[in-house]
Order: structure tokens, then sequence, then C-alpha cells
């Protein structure tokens, strides 16, 4: 648990960031990204994130998000019309120009539907490319909800993809949820993908046993050549366990066994996380990863730092190195590494300097120095997410 | 037996010195206040808490100063006040978060719950910080706060939700791997994930060409263990992309390796060609059906020719088809179908 402190009115945010990169012999980059939002009613909400880059004589740039939210007060109705990501029951995650519609009941009932265009990056445009479906779902006795969704989308007039969904969600108990989806493809009969999780808590414990099933040819768009290689579904099965075993130390352990297209594999890892203050503004972290799927096996090691220096200065150092099993030539050991020391000014202002050093299987030897700048209007902490983590309820 | 009686000691001795930097030993001398003490005692909530009846949303806290200790603590065993170790002091800063965040009025929970605070304060005795506030499920307990919830009418309760801030502990909770776990608990939950989050910050991984505005690509300075692409995961993500065969697509379309390749030249016929040598001639087939995403993230769209070319049907290769296929599609017109099957070919 984080300790909890006063969270600060924060209506309107924007941030500017300039991201200074040599990377190897390429020339320095500049990145600028804007992000507001506001809601001048309980009803209304407006939110955008626009970015523009260079890189050497090439300048570029797109709208991730603009989108205008209304919302009958009492939650009967909602709209979200703009640019944003689509995701809702079994529907895979989409960015669309479009609409989302969600009607709701008192006794549980929800109905949801959408439409729009799949963006294309960097303003690019599609001819008859377009998605629409919906979602019917009841939440039943307060401890369940039960979904069924639809998706169909159109690529130059074709279809692409249509897939009828179920989801679910379950908390029969205060120590115990269950969450679980599926998508069949109505296009090329089969599951495209299954997922479930059930966890359960009790004091400092928690632990997930979660598995999925994924079949790649099925989740490519259906009007890709690769899309009728056959079925050959992946399967994972495995386990997250989280200890709180002291009030500023986590261990977090995962392990799961794989079939990857009927090659037996496992992955798993450790890590350990050590707050060095009861508000986590430094800490220690270990992290050990070991993968081992046919044609892929590698072990690597990963250490984290942060600490307060004082006076709004912070400084953190990031270190990996992976030992391939099979080096095939590409280096025996590909270590990474980075430090940064960053400072953050009450008025807004944060200024971040980074060296990154690595030996990968494509370069032997990479550096880079990393220089941040951020301007946060209307904000006195600006954070990556834009807000900031005040404790729990 | 010697040897273990050793290990033990060890980290007995270990653990003693390590408890400040644990989090075992505590810096500060408050502890939990004595509420069961006091309860046992037979002294009621209100004795203490004396205006919490007609405690409005605004104006002070209703905890009691050191005046209605010495009540009935007539001899103080310090001259320190009371407050300064009888109770934990961010219990009272979560009440003034609670007092700023939230809608609540203490008078017209007492009516509903007949003046019995422990309805709502339900583990109050136990001798822990954090089990003093409610929890939000409590709340969950009468009728109109679950139709609340089941309507996502969070401000109802809350100011604003989101700038508040605070993950509630008792469901909800972002916990153990949550970045691989999150997909399949918002799939019945979206709306309720939005009450909270941000469509940037879905954006800023399911979206189209979004790296420059990854949260992460751009917190050099906020090192953590969790997230996918940490560290040095761009130099091995064909690694990682083969040890879990499509799992990219939940962010990537197949066109994004293409649009990084082609800006890294590493592409095509380029030296730099990230397919081993004899490659074409060898075990592409094979790959291509265990990971067919990863092939189109280069040769898909126009560079299916590149397949179709060689691939003809009865060609060499064989059915490329796998078992059971089966396809809605017309084979003669619809797309991928007729780029082998169509008429003329």
């Amino acid at each position: 648990m984080g300790l909890p402190s006063l969270a600060e009115a924060d209506p309107l945010r924007l941030r500017g960031d300039a991201l200074a990169e040599t990377q190897g012999s390429s020339s320095p980059t500049g990145l600028i990204v804007l992000q507001g939002e506001d809601a001048p009613r309980s009803w209304v909400g407006v939110e955008g994130l626009v970015w523009a880059g260079a890189r050497s004589s090439t300048v570029t740039g797109d709208v991730l998000v603009l989108a205008v939210r209304v919302r009958e007060p009492h939650g009967y109705t909602e709209a979200r019309v703009g640019r944003f990501v689509l995701a809702t029951g079994a529907v895979h995650p989409v960015q669309i120009d479009g609409a989302h519609l969600i009607a709701r009941a008192p006794w549980g009932s929800v109905v949801e539907t959408f439409g729009g265009l799949p963006v294309a990056p960097r303003f690019g445009a599609r001819s008859y490319d377009w998605i629409a479906g919906g979602r019917v779902a009841q939440t039943v006795a307060s401890v369940g909800t039960l979904g069924v969704s639809y998706v169909q989308r159109r690529e130059d007039g074709e279809i692409s993809n249509e897939e009828l969904g179920v989801d679910l969600a379950t908390a029969p108990a205060k120590w115990l949820d269950v969450a679980a989806f599926g998508a069949y493809d109505v296009t090329s009969p089969g599951l495209a993908e299954a997922r479930a999780s059930a966890a359960v808590r009790w004091t400092d414990w928690r632990v997930e046993l979660f598995g999925s099933q994924m079949s790649p040819g099925r989740l490519l768009p259906a009007t890709s050549l690769f899309s009728v290689l056959g079925d050959m579904a992946s399967q994972t099965v495995g386990a997250t366990v989280r200890w709180r075993a002291a009030p500023r130390l986590d261990l977090l352990a995962s392990g799961a066994g794989q079939d990857v297209a009927g090659g037996l594999g496992s992955n798993g890892w450790v890590r350990a996380t050590l707050r060095l203050d009861d508000r986590g503004a430094g800490s220690l972290g270990l992290e050990v990863r070991r993968v081992d799927v046919p044609g892929v096996q590698w072990t690597g090691v990963r250490a984290i730092g942060a600490v307060p220096l004082g006076k709004g200065f912070r400084y953190s150092s990031e270190i990996e190195i992976v030992v391939p099993d099979n080096p095939d030539g590409r280096g025996v050991a590909w270590p990474w590494g980075l430090s940064a020391l960053s400072w953050r000014s009450l008025s807004g202002w944060e200024v971040t300097g980074a060296l990154e050093a690595s030996s990968t299987p494509q370069q032997r030897y990479e550096a880079d120095a990393l220089v941040r700048l951020t301007y946060a209007l209307g904000s006195a902490t600006p954070g990556p997410q834009g807000g900031q983590y005040t404790g729990s309820r | 037996m010697r040897a273990r009686l050793t290990l033990v000691m060890l980290l007995a001795v270990v653990l003693a010195a390590c408890a400040s930097v644990l989090g075992l030993r505590r810096e500060l001398p408050s502890h939990p206040f004595e509420h069961r003490a006091h309860v046992l005692k037979g002294i009621n909530c209100v004795e203490c808490h004396a205006d919490v009846a007609s405690a409005g949303e605004t104006g002070p806290l209703h905890f009691p100063d050191d005046a209605v200790c010495r009540r009935c603590h007539e001899k103080p065993h310090d001259t320190r006040s009371c407050t300064s170790c009888h109770g934990e002091p961010y219990v009272r800063q979560a009440a003034e978060l609670a007092r700023a965040q939230l809608r609540f009025e203490h008078p017209t929970h007492m009516i509903a719950v007949r003046g019995d605070c422990v309805r709502c304060h339900t583990q109050v005795a136990e001798a822990r910080p954090e089990t003093v506030l409610p929890k939000m499920a409590t709340c969950f307990g009468c009728h109109q706060h679950r139709d609340q919830w089941t309507m996502r009418d969070c401000n109802g309760c809350h100011v604003n939700v989101r700038d508040e801030g605070v993950p509630p502990d008792d469901h909800l909770v972002h916990d153990g791997d949550f970045v691989r776990e999150h997909g399949v608990r918002a799939a019945s939950a979206r709306d309720l994930c939005a009450s909270c989050h941000t469509d940037r910050q879905c954006a800023s991984c399911h979206g189209e060409g979004t790296v420059p505005a990854l949260p992460w690509k751009l917190a050099l300075g906020e090192v953590s263990l969790s997230g996918l692409h940490r560290a040095g995961f761009m130099a091995r993500h064909s690694d990682e992309a083969r040890a879990d065969p499509g799992l990219c697509t939940t962010c990537h379309s197949e066109s994004s390796c293409v649009d990084c390749h082609t800006r890294q030249n590493v592409a095509g016929t380029s030296v730099r060609s990230p397919h081993p040598p004899g490659w074409a001639s060898g075990e592409h087939g094979v790959q291509a059906r265990i990971d067919p995403v990863s092939c189109a993230g280069c040769h898909g769209g126009a560079g299916e020719q590149l397949c179709v070319g060689c691939h003809t049907v009865g060609g060499p290769g064989g059915n490329p088809h796998g078992p059971g296929f089966s396809s809605h599609k017309d084979e003669h017109h619809d797309l991928p179908c007729r780029l082998c099957h169509g008429v003329g070919r």
C-alpha cells in the first residue's frame, strides 16, 4: 500500500516534450508531444494527444487521441466521438475515427454499439475501410457480468475480420475474482483468441492462475495471404504469485508452460522490488527471467535503482544482461544499461539527461545520449501518465 | 542441524539489520490508535468523535484533540501531544484526502446505520492503520451505491475520480503482472476502466504508429521492472515475438514491422536482412505456419506477390493450407484466395 497524500485538482493538463537523441551514427531526433484534457462540465469531457517528430530531414507527426465524451449525468447513456481506442468485450483494441455509444439500465443491462474508420498512421488514408459492431452485457446479482460481442471490419471493401466474442467477469467473494474472454473467427471458423485469469487474495499474498490460446493466422486480417496457412495455435498456462514480504519489499514470481505450434516450452521470472522509503520515491529492483521455447532460449538479469537526491533531483539506473543459449554468431551476451539524472521544478519544468549503452545482436557496440525537456502547463507535478499515484482506498 | 541453526540465526541477524530498510521497524514513534481498547471500556465512538454527527462535507475533521483525551487520561504519561504517537499521521492525511475528494456526510449515513459506526468502519478494531477508513466495497452494501457502481456513476460520491488518482485496494487491484493481465480484466469492464484511465493511456500502446508517444519512451528517469518493452527489448524483439506467436498483434498492426524495418534499413534485399542464409530454400515454410504474423509484418500487402510468385496452385511447397482449413470466402473473387485461385491463375 502506498501512503496517501493530498491529490491536486488538475482539470487541464498540457505537456510539451522534446527529446534529443543521438543513436549510433544517426542524427538527432526531435519530438514534441502535446496532450490535453478538460471536463468543463461533469457530463462532458474532451481529450487530445498529438505529436510531431523529426529525424534527419524527415518531419512527421500524428494525432493519437482527439475525442469528446458526453455522458448522461446518471450514466444511462454515454457517447464517445472522435479518434480513440475502441476496446470492449472480446473485440481487439483498435484505434478508430468514429463513435462509441453505450446505454445502461439500472438492472445491469448494457448495450454498446460502435462504428468508424480504422486509423491509418501518419495522416494516411484507406479506402472502403471501416469497422462496426456491438456488445450486449448483463450483470447478474452484482457478482458477475456476461457479455456477447460482434465485430466486422472491412479493408478495401473486403471482410478482414469478423468475430463473435464472449466475455465474463465475476467476483463471487472479496478474495476471488475471475475474468475471461474468447473471440471466435467467423470468416475462417475457429477460436481466434481466448484468455482467462483467476486471482485469489489474502493478506499479503495474491495468486493468479492464467491461461490463453492464440491462433496467429486468425489474428491477422482475413485479407492477408498469411491468414490461410492453417491454424497452429499456441497455448499458455501459468501462475503469478505476489508476496508482500515486508512493508517495503514485494516479491513477484511468474511461470508458464507453453505449447507453441506443437513444441513445448516454458518461461518464467522472479522479481524483487524494495522501496527505499514509505512513499516509494526511491526503489531498488532485481529481476531474473528465463525463456525456453523451441528456437528461443535465453536467460536475463535486470537491476534497477532510483534514488531521490533532494532539491528536485533524482538519479536512476537500469542494467540488463541477456545470455542466449545459442548465440549463433550474435554475441555471447547482450548487455544494456541506462543512467539518468532528472530535475523537476515546482513550476512544471522537468529536465532529464540519460546515457544508454548496449551490445546487441545487431550492433556490437552502441551508445546514445538522450535529453528530455518537459514543461507541464497547469500542473505542478508532471508525470508520464498525466496523473499521480497518491495511495489506495 | 548445527548448519541449519546457523542459517536461521544468520537470517535473523540480517532481518534485524535490515528491519528499517524493509519497513519492519517504523521510523515514527506513532502506532495505530487503540480503538479496540476504548470500545472494550464501553466508550461510544461519538464520545471522542463528538462532532461527527453534525459534520458536513466541509469544515474541520472530527478527530479528537488532546483536551478530549485528558477528560479520561487526566495524567498523561508524556508531555508531547497524544496524537504524536497514538494514531498514524497518514490516517489523518487519508481522511483529509477523503474530505477533499468525496461527496460524503456522516449525519445522513449515521441515520442509515442507526448510529452503528461499525457497520461501515468494519475493521476499526484491528490495530492496523489501513483499516480505519471503510473500504469502497463496504459502500456497495447499500443498494444506492451498488446501483451507482452498476451505472458507472462515479460522480455520485467522487468529486473527480480521475484527478483523485487513488486506486481502491479491495477490488480492481492492479497487482501482480497487471500489464499482461489487464486485457482480460478490462474485457468486461472497459467503461469502468475509463472512469480513471484516459484514452491517451490506451492509445499510447494500442494506437497506430504511437512509438514516439509511448510513456516509457519518454520516461527516461522512471525505471521500472514492469512494462513490456523495457531495457534491451528492442534488440531481441524477434526472439520475444517467436516465443509467443501472435502476441504482438495485440498492439501492433502488421505494417508496424515494415515501417520500422524500412527506416532501419533492415528489409528485403538489404545486407541487413533478418533472415539467415538459405532461408528461402529452407525452413521458411514451417516458420510461416508457426508465426504467420511475423511474415506478414514485412511481406504483407504487395509483398505477398513474393509468395505467390513461387507457390502457384500445384507448384512447389504443396498445399499451403493447414489441416482442416476452411473459409467462407469466395475463392475466385475474395482476397487473399484470388491471389492463387483467381480466374486465369
